[in-house]
């Protein structure tokens, strides 16, 4: 595994502006991730962790600083030219809701692949084997509705995986989850990253999970507190 | 192709507020369709009930006859123009008239009357001639020495049936006319006034007191179908060819009543603005509710890197396959009431009894505009009142939209 650097965010601010009230979400974050990391981002509610992700997703804009992502500066585009990065170098996770309710999971997982015309018999093959990795074989025309919230986020994942971006980012993936499916999910996802070299960057609230993390960015009030390898 | 079945499946998985955006739809074209049906088929059995009565739909007349009449002002070749008409596919029925105006006694008894020359066989299919007699009986004969009489002119004169009445006129050839007749009818044309001064004499009998053999005043004719009156008035000018008389439709000899008809249907179209607004309004309700309550599919799907184009199309595809549906079952349903109504008609408060026809119902058309107009307002209404709400779905910022809290 080469140990290139896939995000650098040099100084990045964050200051949302709400009826005049200033509030400085990120306040000047530099770090460095390397490809095939699991990395986890912790703090407390407010510190500024999905904001963080955001940026660097390409989601939010900065108000200060500069992201890079595989040696392009994301914090610089804008419209079709980031949707189109958006979609071809990171896949995302939610906490929640990361499936389109009518879409069945193939057709979800699928989506990415259509936007990306990716012809049809490979899209199959690609989800059947995705599911495969998952755990999920045989659920392909299951509604989200009939799955359990682990099995969801269990295709969220796969669906941010299979169009093989650069980067999954996952926000608090584990929030609504009980601490055994929630555990479980992580297991999983350290394996799909040990297996395919896939770099992960999560962020969470739960102990349990942090310590499965084999990089571990502690945020507090918008600045990196601790950032520690393990 | 992804982005119609998810519009489709939505308008399955929202049920109810499917189901509402579809009523107000729905409602709408039946409502439009019903007021286009109803609104066509009331104004053409106005127009029946008017010109039937003794106007026709189309009238010939020397040139200027319809500016200033005149009793010098005749069709010449009138045999010859009837004959003519017999061959107009679309002509239904047809009637040469005289006029005049004369003096009119019975006993000591005098009064003004309008003197009407009928070929009364004729007259009874252009304007049921027959069926305005309510006292006595019609004429005996083409050349009979009989008078029917206006209800209100027996009135006036104090008339009977079989009573002899003295008609003091003036003839084409300067001379005085003057003739007695026998009373043998009474008639009653729905319109008071008129029937005060009204006598008919047969038409070769007038001819004859006016001194006017050969010739008439007016020909007027029926259609079979009222919507095709311009271009059978257009087929009679091009037969007849003729530099001194002219055909016309009823637009042009009966403009005021005309016009009054174009205000109804003036009317109409206010209406069916009103309903467009309604449509929109209810459309509008529930889309914009549907897009509030869907900010997160829309986050997540421009999260996931879907145009914003392509969001629009989707609320509108969504909108759109709603309206394609109600269409159909509006046209359905307006199909139903304007046939129901076509047959049976809506009862009127009154009956009105005109030119000897009762009107009693006041029925619906089903013509194609009665579709082709709603389908229009459904799509357009919706389809505009669809975009803001598109569009403000189309402008969601994923990265708020998103955030859990
Ligand atoms: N759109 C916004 N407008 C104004 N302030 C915002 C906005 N989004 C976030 N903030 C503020 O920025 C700060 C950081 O928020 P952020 O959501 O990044 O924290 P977090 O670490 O993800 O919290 P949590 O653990 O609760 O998810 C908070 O104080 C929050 O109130
Ligand atoms: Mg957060």
């Amino acid at each position: 595994m080469d140990q290139k650097t896939i995000i650098s965010t040099e100084n990045l601010v964050k200051t949302y502006k709400d009826n005049g009230m200033e509030a400085k979400a990120v306040r000047g974050i530099s770090l460095e991730i390397t490809s095939g990391e699991f990395t986890a981002v912790v703090g407390p509610s407010g510190s500024g962790k999905t904001t963080f992700l955001n940026l660097i997703s390409g989601l939010d804009t900065p108000t200060k600083g500069t992201v890079m992502i595989n040696n392009k500066l994301i914090s610089e585009m804008k419209g079709k030219e980031l949707s189109d990065f958006r979609r071809d170098n990171i896949g995302f996770v939610f906490q929640s809701y990361n499936l389109i309710p009518v879409l069945t999971v193939e057709e979800n997982i699928e989506y990415i692949m259509l936007l990306q015309n990716v012809p049809k018999s490979e899209r199959h093959e690609r989800v059947i084997k995705i599911l495969e990795e998952v755990g999920l074989s045989g659920l392909e025309t299951r509604r989200p509705t009939q799955l359990s919230g682990g099995q969801q986020q269990r295709v969220a994942i796969a669906r941010a995986m299979v169009s093989n971006p650069t980067l999954i980012l996952a926000d608090e993936p584990t929030a609504n989850l009980d601490s055994e499916m929630g555990s479980e999910l992580l297991k999983m996802m350290k394996v799909l990253n040990e297996t395919t070299g896939m770099t992960f960057l999560f962020s969470t609230h739960d102990e349990m999970i942090m310590d499965r993390a084999r990089r571990l960015i502690t945020l507090k009030d918008g600045l990196v507190k601790t950032d520690e390898i393990r | 192709m992804i982005i119609l079945k998810i519009a489709f499946r939505n308008i399955f998985r929202q049920k109810r507020r499917s189901i509402l955006t579809a009523l107000s739809m729905f409602g709408g074209f039946f409502l439009s369709a019903f007021f286009i049906g109803f609104s066509d088929g009331s104004y053409n059995t106005i127009i029946s009930m008017f010109t039937s009565n003794n106007l026709g739909h189309i009238q010939i007349h020397e040139n200027t006859y319809l500016d200033k009449p005149s009793l010098y002002k005749t069709i010449n070749n009138y045999e010859e123009v009837l004959q003519k008409l017999a061959e107009i596919k679309g002509v239904k029925s047809y009637s040469p008239r005289i006029f005049s105006a004369g003096i009119v006694s019975v006993g000591d008894k005098s009064s003004g009357a309008r003197i009407f020359g009928v070929d009364q066989s004729k007259e009874i299919k252009t304007t049921n001639f027959d069926k305005k007699i309510i006292k006595g009986k019609v004429f005996s004969g083409e050349e009979a020495y009989e008078v029917i009489i206006g209800e209100g002119l027996s009135k006036i004169l104090k008339a009977e049936i079989g009573e002899e009445l003295v008609v003091i006129s003036q003839g084409a050839d300067g001379s005085i006319a003057n003739d007695a007749y026998k009373i043998t009818g009474i008639s009653k044309s729905g319109n008071e006034i008129e029937d005060r001064v009204t006598m008919y004499l047969p038409l070769k009998v007038a001819q004859e007191l006016l001194v006017l053999e050969g010739r008439v005043h007016e020909i007027a004719i029926t259609v079979g179908n009222l919507n095709s009156v311009n271009k059978i008035n257009e087929l009679v000018s091009k037969k007849i060819n003729s530099e001194e008389i002219e055909a016309v439709p009823w637009q042009v000899f009966a403009k005021s009543f005309y016009d009054a008809m174009q205000a109804d249907v003036a009317g109409m179209w206010v209406m069916l603005v009103i309903i467009m607004f309604v449509v929109a309004i209810g459309v509008l309700n529930t889309v914009l509710m549907s897009v509030l309550e869907r900010r997160r599919e829309y986050g997540l799907l421009k999260a996931m890197g879907t145009k914003p184009k392509d969001i629009i199309k989707l609320i509108l595809t969504e909108i759109n396959i709603l309206a394609f549906i109600c269409i159909i079952l509006g046209s359905v349903a307006g199909f139903g009431i304007n046939l129901l109504l076509s047959k049976h008609g809506i009862a009127m408060p009154e009956p009105i009894t005109y030119g000897g026809m009762k009107f009693q119902y006041m029925t619906s058309e089903v013509n194609l505009r009665s579709f082709l107009i709603p389908a229009v307002i459904v799509f357009v209404s919706a389809t505009i009142v669809g975009f803001f709400p598109a569009l403000k779905a189309a402008k969601t910022d994923p990265a708020k939209a998103m955030r859990t809290h």
